[in-house]
Parts: structure tokens; C-alpha cells; sequence
């Protein structure tokens, strides 16, 4: 399965090995030596590179797990169902690195459960950690059966299967609520900050933009992951799917900038578009990687139908909506704040690593669970999906 | 709230002698050298502008942004006008620093348990009658306590009366009104006041938070009507038998 039969894991192990041991010390330096000696954060941009990459993109990268298991089980894209546990995997390792993240981002972290029996209902916060904690325990359930069918106990993996199954829509749609009020209300958080954040980037309207940036966002990450499975694991999958899932992504697209830029125009932030000011760079930045190039590369039927373009453009969408969450986190405060936030590099490097983990852990789920289909369905049908 | 205690602080009045951070420091327990801003060791501050000395502090907002933005609920207005912080429910979160509109709370990265710190008016001794410390130690009466309506009208008063201040009680309008009220000879802003929205800042997420049970009952009614339908369509299908049932068994005996 691994190792001998593709030599260029080895480098690949290599890097793991060495971004895992920068990750090691940076955890060593978090717990040890503390926030002032690993971080570069301070009281005037008290949450950085950890809230704003690690929690904001993590839970937002995440939400294509329940758009697609919604779309099959509830809206019956049956189609869409040799995905759907693709898509159900990289969420629930979405949030466990964010509920990791959590860990050496709190200064108190032993301390996690403390929202569970004291109770601030007027805190968003509180309402996004509760969510994290219900949508990532439905996330590990709607998970569960990818490792209960392993079970070599005939008698309690049919037990255990029958009862998910029974469950199953009910999970399916509180996780698809859940995800859809905690990926809002990680925008509302900031909501609170006014005064404090850029024009460019406040709104009463955060909640609604941060879900419908988070919903391509996640689809776009989907197809990525996909994309790597099928080429690197030799497993298969239609590629009309990525294509018309391709042809969702772009609709959504002009519908979240046509919001942004009525919003931006009726919040007065439109006034700062122009200004000669770094924040404006990062805002354009984001705007051309999150929208502008990847709707015009979407309109191209030769690249939605070319899996290795729509990989690229994914990325784009990824990353623009990378820039987005960092843009809100950290740019939107440098003026404000008058502090410059440039990450230390351990804050980097436990980031870095927590991803990484994550990412060991796909590989070797996809090797070992059946998370995609392993033999193709119809070699033809594949052909002639990819011809047309 | 008619017990409730406020500050004013008549910066016309204060000659820069920074007894009150001493007696500050004193009160805590904190190192008691004289730093230039606001710090973990550093509840009360006298800042220099031009040949003005702005005292910085806590502002014990009317509806605190901290502690409506606090998930556990350490962060707390109190009946007595001061906003506390209970460090045994803190989780180290530092939403409140990210929420504070006056940019008051301190966090201590420096050490392996860190905790929030900032001024809390001197809860515990308010509570037993006492004045804050600052205000006691305060030679030249800059700094003043009272009920919060006795403040605000001596406040009101001096302005109105001596036209060298400046026309506003800075902690009237911030953040929807506040317990610790500054006044002035000089324009606030020319005394490093950053500008506050002039509204409760709790108010800007009651909104989305009062949109939750809306959203769970339209989109979760709108979600089983939509299952509703491809269920439906489903077991027309499987009547028809052009679909087999799922079963969960590994040979034909068995549940299904």
C-alpha cells in the first residue's frame, strides 16, 4: 500500500518529519516557556495567527462536509454519495485540528470544559463553543461507521450500522444547522470589535458573510482533497461530480460578491477602497483570489471539466478565502491597534503541525478505510465522463 | 441601580503625582515601580499628553462588552457600578481584550498561567464602604467618588459653570455610558481618548444571537421538508422496484 511502491514518499515523510519535530519544540515553547516567548501576540492583537488561520479557516474549511452530506441525505444527490464520506472525513479532521488548535491557543487550556457548566448566553463565543462541541461529536459519529465496519464482530457492526443508520438524517441535519449558525457566528465574534475593525472589513452583516464565504470555501477545499485522493491513492471517483460541484462554487462566488460589494457600499467602507494603504493591498488581494480569478477560471468549460485545473482554481478560492479570515483577524486591527502582528515562527510551525497531523491521519485513512470507491465503477464511464 | 458608584476624573485637577497608581499598587500587591502604560502590574496609569495627565483605567462600561463577550461569564457588572473578573472561571480565551472598546484588559503572556488583568474599582473595598483607592489617595480631589447620579451632576455642573471645559462628559455616550467619567480643558482627543461607538456594544451581537432560534427553525423545518420529499420519492422508487432497500447485514438473514 505505502512506502516501496511510490519512492517519493520519502521525501515526503522527510518534510512531515521535520515540520512534526519544528512543531514538537513549538509546543515545547507554548507550554513551557509560555505565550511571550512563543508567540508574538500582545494586548493590542491579543488573538492572532492561531484564531485567525488555525480556528477561523479550520472551522471554514471544514464546511463542506455538511453541505455535501446534506445534499445527499437530505436533498438526495445520490450522486454525490461516493464523496460524501471524503467530504465527512475532512470536516471532522477539520475541527479535531481546531479543537486541537484550541489547546495551546487558550491560556488556560486544562480549563476547556468550563463552557459546559458556566454559562454566558449573551457571549457569541459561548454559542460558537458549543456548537464546536455538539457539531464535532455529530462529525465523529456520521464518521464512526468508516471505522465500526472494520469491526471484525459481525454481530455489534450490524448493531452499531443499524443504529446509525437510523439516525442517520437526524445527525445529517443538526449537523448541517450547527455547522450553518457556528460558521455565522465566528464572524459575529468580531461584530462586538466595532470601532476597532477596518471599514473595509466590519459589518453588521459578518455572520452572513462568513457563511457565505465559508460554504465555497469548503466545497472548493472538497474537491481538492478529492482531486489528491484519486491521483495519489489510485482511487476513483466521476469527475463529472467535481465538475458540476465546480459549477455550484461559481454561483456562490458572485452571489457572496455581490453581497461584499452592496455591503461595502451602504456601510460607507467603500470610501476606502482606494486609499494608498497596505490594508488595501490585502483587501484586493483577497478579492482577486477569492473571487475575481477563480469566477473568471470558472467560466471556462475547459477547465471545470480538466480535474488538475480545477485543482488549481480551488486552491485559489482556498487561499483567497485564507486571506479573507487573516484579513478580518489580524489586517482589519493593524490600524486601530497601531501594532504590526507578524507571527512568531513557533506560531507557524504548532499551526503548521496541527495540519499536518491532520493530513497524516486523511492519508492513512484513505489507505486503510474504504473512503473512496477502490476499484473503478466502469472504466468507459469514466472515459466518457472525462471526454465530455 | 441607585447604589450605583462612579469616578470623575477632572483632569484640570491632576498635577501628575501619581499617588493614585502607587496606592493602586499598594491595595493589589503589585511591584511598585512606575510604568508608562497600562500593564498586568499596571491597573491605574497616569499618561503625559502635552502638559496634561490622563489617568487610564477601567471604565466600568453600563453594559460591559467584556463581560457580554466572556463565554464562561467571569467577567461581571456589578449592582455597585465596578465590572469584575472572577480568574477561577477565566479559560484564557483574551476575548474580552478583543471586545473592550477602551482597550483596558491586560493579559499576563509573560507567565505559564496567565490570567486577564484590570482595575475593578476596587470591588472589595466598595463593598465594605470604602472608596477605590485611587480616589482616597488622590491629593487634590481629581479624582472623586459618589453615586453614579451625584457624580454625573458635579460633573454637569463644572462644565456648565466654567467655560474652559470642554462641552462633553467623556463616559456619557462611550459604549452606551460608563461609571468612570472623565472631564476636560482639552479636546479628548488630543489626550489619547480613541473614539468609542456611542452605543451599548452588547447590542451589536444580541442581534445575530436573536436571529438563532429563528435560523434553527426555519432552515431545520426547511431541511425536513426537502428530506420529506427525497424520502418520499425514495420509496416510490422502491415500490416500483427500481431500487433495493439498504440493509446493514453481511448475508440475506438477519435485521434489515
Amino acid at each position: 500500500m505505502s512506502g516501496s511502491r511510490f519512492p517519493a514518499i520519502t521525501t515526503w515523510r522527510v518534510i512531515v518529519a521535520v515540520i512534526f519535530g519544528a512543531g514538537a519544540y513549538a509546543a515545547y515553547a507554548r507550554f513551557a516557556l509560555g505565550f511571550q516567548r512563543s508567540t508574538n501576540l500582545v494586548d493590542a492583537q491579543p488573538w492572532g495567527l492561531w484564531v485567525g488561520l488555525g480556528t477561523l479557516c479550520g472551522v471554514g474549511i471544514s464546511a463542506g462536509g455538511f453541505a455535501i452530506a446534506a445534499a445527499v441525505y437530505l436533498l438526495g444527490f445520490e450522486r454525490y454519495r461516493q464523496i460524501v464520506r471524503t467530504a465527512v472525513l475532512l470536516s471532522f479532521l477539520g475541527y479535531l485540528t481546531v479543537v486541537v488548535g484550541m489547546m495551546y491557543e487558550l491560556g488556560l487550556p486544562w480549563r476547556i470544559w468550563h463552557p459546559i457548566v458556566m454559562w454566558n448566553r449573551h457571549s457569541i463565543l459561548f454559542e460558537v463553543s458549543w456548537c464546536v462541541m455538539l457539531y464535532t461529536t455529530v462529525l465523529a459519529l456520521e464518521f464512526s461507521p468508516m471505522l465500526v465496519e472494520r469491526i471484525p464482530w459481525r454481530r455489534l457492526r450490524e448493531l452499531y450500522l443499524h443504529w446509525h443508520h437510523e439516525i442517520l438524517i437526524g445527525l445529517v441535519l443538526v449537523g448541517a444547522l450547527l455547522s450553518s449558525l457556528h460558521q455565522s457566528f465566528l464572524g459575529g465574534l468580531y461584530l462586538l470589535a466595532k470601532g476597532k475593525v477596518d471599514p473595509l472589513w466590519y459589518s453588521q452583516y459578518l455572520p452572513t458573510m462568513f457563511y457565505l464565504s465559508a460554504v465555497p470555501a469548503g466545497l472548493a477545499a472538497t474537491i481538492m482533497v478529492v482531486y489528491l485522493c484519486t491521483r495519489s491513492k489510485r482511487l476513483w471517483v466521476d469527475v463529472g461530480i467535481l465538475t458540476e460541484m465546480s459549477q455550484v462554487i461559481a454561483p456562490l462566488l458572485y452571489v457572496y460578491a455581490l453581497f461584499r460589494g452592496i455591503d461595502l457600499y451602504t456601510h460607507g467602507g467603500a470610501a476606502y477602497l482606494f486609499l494608498w494603504r497596505e490594508e488595501t493591498l490585502l483587501f484586493w488581494l483577497e478579492v482577486a483570489l477569492f473571487v475575481v480569478v477563480p469566477i473568471v477560471l470558472l467560466s471556462q468549460r475547459r477547465i471545470r471539466t480538466n480535474p488538475q485545473y480545477l485543482y488549481w482554481t480551488c486552491a485559489t478560492v482556498v487561499a483567497g478565502f485564507m486571506t479573507n479570515r487573516l484579513n478580518v483577524s489580524v489586517t482589519a486591527f493593524q490600524t486601530s491597534s497601531g501594532f504590526y502582528y507578524v507571527p512568531k515562527w513557533t506560531e507557524f510551525a504548532l499551526t503548521l503541525a496541527t495540519v499536518t497531523a491532520a493530513g497524516v491521519a486523511f492519508y492513512y485513512a484513505v489507505t486503510y478505510l474504504e473512503i473512496l470507491p477502490r476499484n473503478p465503477p466502469a472504466k468507459q464511464w469514466l472515459m466518457e465522463k472525462a471526454a465530455a | 441601580m441607585g447604589t450605583s458608584r462612579a469616578i470623575l476624573v477632572d483632569i484640570t485637577k491632576c498635577i501628575g503625582c501619581r499617588s493614585c497608581e502607587q496606592a493602586c499598587k499598594q491595595v493589589h500587591g503589585l511591584p511598585m515601580q512606575s510604568e508608562a502604560k497600562l500593564s498586568p502590574t499596571a491597573l491605574t496609569v497616569i499618561e503625559e499628553h502635552g502638559d496634561r495627565f490622563v489617568r487610564r483605567m477601567c471604565m466600568s462600561c453600563q453594559d460591559p462588552a467584556c463581560a457580554s463577550a466572556c463565554l464562561v461569564g467571569a467577567l461581571k457588572k456589578t449592582e455597585l457600578g465596578p465590572v469584575t473578573y472572577d480568574g477561577s472561571k477565566c479559560i484564557g480565551c483574551r476575548y474580552c481584550i478583543v471586545a473592550c472598546p477602551f482597550n483596558v484588559p491586560r493579559y499576563e503572556w509573560s507567565k505559564l498561567v496567565p490570567f486577564v488583568k484590570k482595575c475593578d474599582m476596587c470591588y472589595d473595598r466598595q463593598v465594605k464602604g470604602q472608596p477605590p483607592a485611587c480616589v482616597e489617595a488622590c491629593p487634590v480631589q481629581a479624582s472623586i467618588v459618589g453615586t453614579r447620579e451625584e457624580i454625573l451632576e458635579e460633573a454637569q455642573k463644572r462644565v456648565l459653570l466654567d467655560p474652559k471645559y470642554v462641552r462633553h462628559i467623556y463616559g456619557t455616550e462611550e459604549a452606551g455610558g460608563t461609571s468612570v467619567f472623565f472631564i476636560s480643558d482639552v479636546p479628548f482627543q488630543k489626550l489619547g481618548f480613541t473614539p468609542v461607538p456611542a452605543q451599548q456594544m452588547p447590542v451589536l451581537t444580541a442581534t445575530a444571537l436573536g436571529d438563532v432560534p429563528t435560523v434553527a427553525l426555519v432552515g431545520g423545518s426547511l431541511l425536513a421538508g426537502l428530506y420529506w420529499i427525497t424520502n418520499r420519492r425514495n420509496q416510490v422508487l422502491l415500490a416500483e422496484g427500481k431500487k433495493q432497500p439498504i440493509r446493514f447485514t453481511d448475508k440475506t438473514k438477519g435485521k434489515s
